[in-house]
């Protein structure tokens, strides 16, 4: 059976049929969820982040732009849930007068199969904007064109930024 | 072809247009050059490779299986995005003839025997007022909203009265009779319990059936409850 593509689902799902928005939601909960993963590090937090995401976009369908692609409108909700999401624990940190864990653990130091974990870590340390045109390219696999789209910023922008991300990145790196 | 030595700031970008696999033939001849010229360039260009590899090496967890199951749940019951805000049309028409008999003199009556409806927002229909009288009552206080949720109905029709207190803002989303409305704000930080009524659309003086209630705080569902007319009614 062939899949409908995204447009053709999102006119089903405006069309009021509900199956439609599950099978977006099939299609997408993973990558959203993932996303959202390698933004927040923490899996329930993504968890309610991936919620959002969803329930928002079904919120708003009716003002989602068929021009644009449905991957970039859903991501750039992420995205930009993922930032809020941050922004609120960091107020909750300041709160709670916690700081941030930005001493690299012992495990970040090992070679071979803790490399990994030590990029990932290192991706905590570095600010959310450049966490996120890393998680876009790096992790999504995504084009300049489509993080332009998502970030709402220009190609030359986001490049830039990635540029400096993955200096960021190789500076804390070397420190650890 | 750039007619001065390149800066470092520019092999560096090369670098990264290697990364990016969007390297020109010139600029692979021109970044090779400088690569075996240049021991510190050869350090990050090498670091950068990397770091990258690794990058993309990262796999995808799977979504937790209750995902798509919590999404699901927290749709609106009977909505639809085109459909939600917009009922249809003949119930618009009753709804605005009820309105033009009515005048602008329903909007405050006292309150019988229940719960009627306060200054605050009133979403919904325009409902016709009456006596309102209370069919059911749902007291709330096991999660993270407070306060009590009330059916009643007057000469309009169905109505519900929410009493809410709330550490953040509660929406909530109210089924009944094949509509399902949204009302949002609800029990806000640092109030009071607040009196909000909502009239139901589509809801005659011989109405009957249940009214689902769905509480979200942040897009989450966090409490849901269930209101009936009596059968009688």
């Amino acid at each position: 059976m062939r899949e409908d593509d995204d447009p053709a689902l999102v006119r089903r799902c405006r069309d009021g049929e509900r199956s439609a928005f599950e099978q977006l939601v099939v299609r997408y909960q993973k990558p959203v969820y993932n996303a959202a993963l390698r933004m927040l590090h923490d899996p329930q937090d993504a968890m309610d982040v991936a919620q959002t995401t969803f329930l928002k976009a079904f919120e708003h369908l009716a003002d989602y732009d068929p021009s644009f692609k449905f991957y970039s409108w859903i991501y750039r909700i992420a995205v930009n849930e993922s930032l809020n999401a941050l922004g609120a624990r960091k107020s909750l940190e300041a709160i709670n007068g916690e700081e941030p864990d930005e001493a690299p653990g012992p495990d970040t130091q090992v070679e071979g199969e803790q490399t990994g974990r030590a990029i990932e870590d290192a991706l905590m340390r570095i600010t959310p904007e450049l966490r996120s045109v890393v998680v876009l390219r790096h992790l999504m696999q995504l084009s300049y064109r489509d993080m332009s789209d998502i970030l709402g910023l220009p190609e030359k922008t986001v490049k830039s930024r990635l540029h400096s991300a993955r200096m960021a990145l190789r500076q804390d790196l070397l420190r650890c | 072809m750039l007619n001065r030595p390149m800066t470092d700031t520019e092999y560096l970008e090369l670098v990264h247009a290697e990364i990016d696999g969007e390297l020109d033939g010139g600029q692979r001849s021109e970044l090779a050059r400088r690569v075996l010229a240049d021991p510190a360039v050869r350090a990050v260009r090498e670091d950068l490779r990397r770091l990258c590899a690794k990058l993309d090496a990262i796999e995808d967890v799977e979504a937790p299986a209750q995902l798509r199951t919590n999404i699901l749940q927290a749709l609106p019951v009977s909505a639809t995005p085109r459909t939600r805000f917009h009922w249809p049309a003949p119930r618009w028409r009753y709804a605005a003839l009820i309105a033009g008999v009515l005048g602008a003199t329903a909007l405050v009556y006292e309150t019988v025997d229940g719960p009627g409806p306060g200054s605050a927002e009133v979403a919904g229909t325009i409902a016709a007022r009456g006596a309102p009288r209370t069919l059911d009552t749902v007291a709330l206080g096991a999660g993270p909203v407070a306060g009590r949720v009330s059916l009643y109905r007057d000469g309009g029709g169905l109505g519900v009265a929410f009493e809410l207190a709330a550490s953040a803002p509660v929406d909530v989303l109210i089924a009944n009779d094949g509509h399902t409305i949204r009302v949002n704000g609800l029990g806000r930080t640092g109030a009071a319990k607040q009196r909000t009524t909502v009239a139901l659309p589509g809801s005659g003086t011989d109405g009957s059936g249940v009214v689902e209630l769905t509480l979200l705080m942040s897009g989450r569902e966090v409490g849901r409850a269930t209101l009936t007319v009596p059968a009688e009614h």
